[in-house]
């Protein structure tokens, strides 16, 4: 492969990381910003949807699970909501994150439980199977789709928020709850649908992740930290500072594991360290 | 002791400070008074560095201080108390008290003395206790003790850090008369060298204390004198007083 | 604010002799289990000392406690230093860098500093498992023991060892202790409870914090040179996030800020996640569960309920007196 190539195929790996990471991202995000919620267990949702999709495509093939594992991870998460985190709306963030770590732990021996410990796999719909040529390179079709499938999800999700009635209550809580709640909005509701839209997406990253990775009790956990630092390096609830953290994130795991393995993870924790300290408020602060 | 010189904020559009120049000498008891969002508070946040000015000096004993942090400002001798009750709610009196004095002794940093059996803190608390009339109720939980008492203990706490220049905001804004001649007491009470200034509303109580008067208005100071030029003064007299007669 | 009542002890005295008391009866496996204890009840002291006491959440616990083991490790298996003066440096440096974690981190809050506490510690993982001299993802064998022949005593055999772990766990506690109530301890806890008016009253709260995380960088530093002898071996495990985030566990579970509770609940977990290992190999299932039910029921934790139920009974008994 020429030099261009490889590194036509690096940024098309480090895009589709970052629609990735934007897909588990927005919903971490939102939920913070709006909600003042901590949510650990956002990676176990991701695992969740890839669990679920692994079982529904056995039976109903990859599109089956793809429709129906974010139903399912939605449904699980109205149950945690209704169960749990609105308990936890106004507690402090300690508990939140010690409540939600517990459900790491208990999500991840349930998968143990229903799943077996060992790596599943998940074949791509047939559709999107080969291999196609872009950009004089030959890369998997199921990578390009998870990237225009992310691409997609995000012009949604930017014109929802900024063009209609649902997006501007959505930024009014962001930006002052109590103001929101003054002029009328039912804060409660939107935080409500705004959470089962984030696991929904959460286990929509999780189906779309299963073919390229595999699929572990622990997958929810190597996806969290960096999903995590998205959220603070972005701004708390900021859609813009999810996809400009996406796309750092991504592009310098995927470009820092080939030009400097050593210096790749530790770049981003750097990063993230030096925009707590120096810009708390994250590159794209969404309140004024 | 104090000086102020050409001291700026604004807040957006809305000059909170403008231009504030202020000079008060060694044991001067200084009385700040202005209408409901004259920039009162605001002045004593911007000289105890809680907020920081857009531009302008404060020297306290000949030292610029504006650039300094809050607890740099406070080990210089700048003490305050708060308008809205900012205490260590979950702890006793006492407790609350032996937090200033550990600081005011340099004792915040010392990993080895327990300043709740050191006698030398605990005398100092007592006697502070004693100074705000809380000596009855040094073991209560702060949570526990009346709004009145928080409003002594609010004071306390400043006295307790030992200051050079002490900072009441409206010490006695919700308490009754019976404490409001406490405060009285106590004010005449301190050392005479202690250098006051103090924002507060009941104009009887205030007026008697005060050698010097500064009266705020947007921001402004419009008037400067003694208590009974203030009392003279149309302009006082139309922007406050005036407005207590009505 | 921390009081060395009676109560805490009596609960001390009792759990250091039972402890004891199962190294001479509890054969190897028990011993093996004494020390894991220990070593887990240090660490989960030292994050009580500053999540409790400071208002300090940390997950960077598990990477001092991780570095200071590397630091021992590296010494002594690498470049054949005595493990004493090993040990010495060894704690040095796992205090200096939490120390340093502190003072940058001590400009944040809340959520924030729990992630930037993460990230430092994240960045030590990350350090140490790419040095291919530290044997990376392998880790790194041969590390050595102390050697307390002059003083009698065998160091290689699990029951000495265990009772040093016993005796250092004493030792740390005592030093936290003494530092709580001395005035920086009471002056952490006023941090925790209103730092903005501490710093009107003069005090250096970023100092504080930094010396706080620092002292507590210690006595995870203890652990970490114990739990490297114990094994003779580090692995990059140690450094994980999911460590840190287990000592928090560990002090929720046993009680947040009660400073015997961390002891309670290190050891009743060891030793209840031994039982349920025989049965199970969830026990991961279990714990999540305690931890969730612990945090809905009031967040007291074991020992901190037993404190409040009693402290609670006294006061009513005291009334009822009056």
């Amino acid at each position: 492969m020429s030099d261009t190539g490889f590194w036509i195929v690096q940024t098309l790996n480090g895009v589709q990381l970052s629609l990735l990471y934007f897909l588990l991202s927005v919903g971490l995000t939102v939920i913070f910003g709006l909600m003042h919620f901590v949510n650990l267990a956002h990676g176990a949702l991701y695992a969740l949807g890839a669990y679920v999709s692994v079982t529904v495509s056995a039976v109903l093939g990859y599109w089956g699970g793809f429709l129906l594992a974010p139903v399912a991870v939605a449904v699980v998460g109205i149950g945690l909501y209704l169960l749990l985190i609105r308990r936890l709306r106004h507690a402090d963030h300690m508990n939140q994150v010690l409540v939600t770590f517990g459900l790491i732990f208990v999500f991840t021996d349930l998968f143990r439980i229903g799943w077996g410990d060992i790596d599943l796999g998940l074949e791509p719909p047939t559709l999107f199977s080969g291999q196609s040529t872009v950009f004089g390179v030959v890369y998997p079709t199921y990578r390009l789709f998870v990237i225009a499938l992310g691409l997609v999800i995000m012009a949604a999700l930017a014109l929802v928020l900024t063009r209609t009635q649902i997006g501007a209550m959505i930024r009014a809580g962001v930006d002052n709850e109590d103001m929101a709640a003054c002029l009328g909005i039912d804060v409660d509701r939107v935080f409500f649908g705004v959470f089962c839209m984030g696991c929904a997406l959460a286990g929509l990253a999780g189906v779309v992740a299963a073919p390229v990775f595999s699929v572990t009790p622990a997958m929810g956990d190597s996806v969290l930290i960096p999903a995590l630092i998205v959220v603070v390096i972005g701004g708390l609830g900021s859609l813009r500072g999810a996809v400009v953290g996406s796309f750092l994130v991504g592009f310098i795991q995927t470009f820092g594991a080939v030009i400097a393995p050593q210096l790749a993870a530790m770049i981003t924790y750097a990063l993230l360290a030096a925009v707590l300290i120096l810009r708390p408020a994250g590159l794209f602060p969404a309140r004024s | 002791m104090l000086d102020v010189r050409h001291l700026n904020k604004r807040f957006g559009s809305l000059a909170v400070t403008q231009d504030v120049n202020l000079s008060v000498a060694r044991g001067e008891r200084r009385l700040i008074l202005g209408p409901n969002g004259a920039g009162k508070t605001t002045l004593f946040n911007l000289l105890v560095g809680e907020l920081a000015s857009d531009s302008g000096e404060i020297h306290l004993d000949g030292e610029r201080v504006d650039r300094l942090g809050v607890d740099a400002r406070a080990r210089l001798g700048l003490a305050r108390s708060y308008q809205k009750n900012n205490l260590f709610d979950a702890l006793s009196v006492a407790e609350n008290l032996a937090l200033a004095v550990t600081a005011a002794r340099g004792l915040s940093s010392n990993p080895w003395r327990d300043t709740h059996r050191d006698a030398s803190v605990q005398e100092d608390v007592e006697r502070v206790a004693a100074q705000v009339g809380l000596e009855a109720r040094l073991h209560h939980t702060v949570s526990d003790t009346a709004y009145g008492e928080r409003r002594q203990l609010e004071v306390g706490m400043a006295l307790a850090s030992g200051p050079k220049l002490l900072m009441m905001d409206e010490p006695t804004s919700g308490v009754g008369p019976a404490m409001i001649d406490g405060f009285r007491q106590l004010l005449q009470s301190l050392p005479t060298d202690l250098t006051i200034l103090i924002v507060e509303h009941d104009m009887d109580f205030a007026l008697d204390l005060a050698d010097r008067i500064t009266v705020l208005n947007y921001g402004e100071v419009v008037f400067e004198g003694t208590p009974s030029e203030a009392r003279e003064s149309a302009l006082v007299r139309e922007i406050y007083l005036g407005a207590d007669d009505a | 604010m921390f009081h060395q009542t009676a109560l805490k002890s009596v609960t001390l005295v009792i759990l250091l002799l039972g402890l004891g008391a199962y190294v001479q009866t509890g054969g190897y496996y028990g011993r093996e289990l004494v020390i894991e204890a220990c070593i887990l009840a240090m660490l989960a002291l030292s994050v009580d000392v500053v999540a409790g006491y400071g208002g300090m959440i940390s997950m960077c616990h598990g990477a001092l406690l991780g570095a200071a083991a590397y630091a021992f490790a590296a010494m002594t298996a690498l470049l054949g230093w005595p493990p004493s003066l090993s040990f010495v440096i060894a704690i040095v440096a796992s205090t200096l860098l939490a120390t340093a974690i502190g003072a940058v981190s001590s400009r944040t809050q809340g959520i924030f500093f729990i992630m930037a506490t993460l990230a430092f510690g994240q960045m030590v993982y990350v350090m140490i498992f790419d040095a291919p001299m530290l044997g990376g993802d392998d880790g790194m064998a041969g590390v050595k023991r102390l050697n307390l022949d002059l003083v009698g005593i065998n160091f290689k055999k699990s029951a000495p060892f265990a009772f040093a772990c016993i005796a250092l766990l004493a030792l740390s506690y005592g030093l936290a202790a003494l530092m709580l109530r001395s005035g920086f301890g009471r002056t952490l806890s006023g941090v925790k409870a209103n730092e903005d008016r501490l710093r009107a009253l003069g005090v250096r709260v970023w100092w504080v914090k930094a010396r706080a995380f620092g002292f507590s960088g210690l006595l995870a530093g203890i652990a970490g040179v114990m739990a490297a002898q114990h094994t003779q071996f580090v692995s990059p495990e140690l450094l994980l996030w999911t460590l840190s985030g287990e000592a928090l566990v560990v002090v929720i579970l046993g009680g947040l800020g009660t400073l015997v509770g961390p002891l309670v609940g290190a050891i009743a977990l060891v030793f209840v996640k031994h039982e349920i290992s025989s049965v199970t190999h969830y026990w991961h299932l279990f714990i999540g569960i305690a931890l969730i039910l612990t945090v809905l029921a009031g967040g007291r934790g074991l020992y901190g309920q037993f404190e409040y139920v009693v402290t609670r009974a006294r006061r009513r008994r005291a009334k009822d007196h009056a």
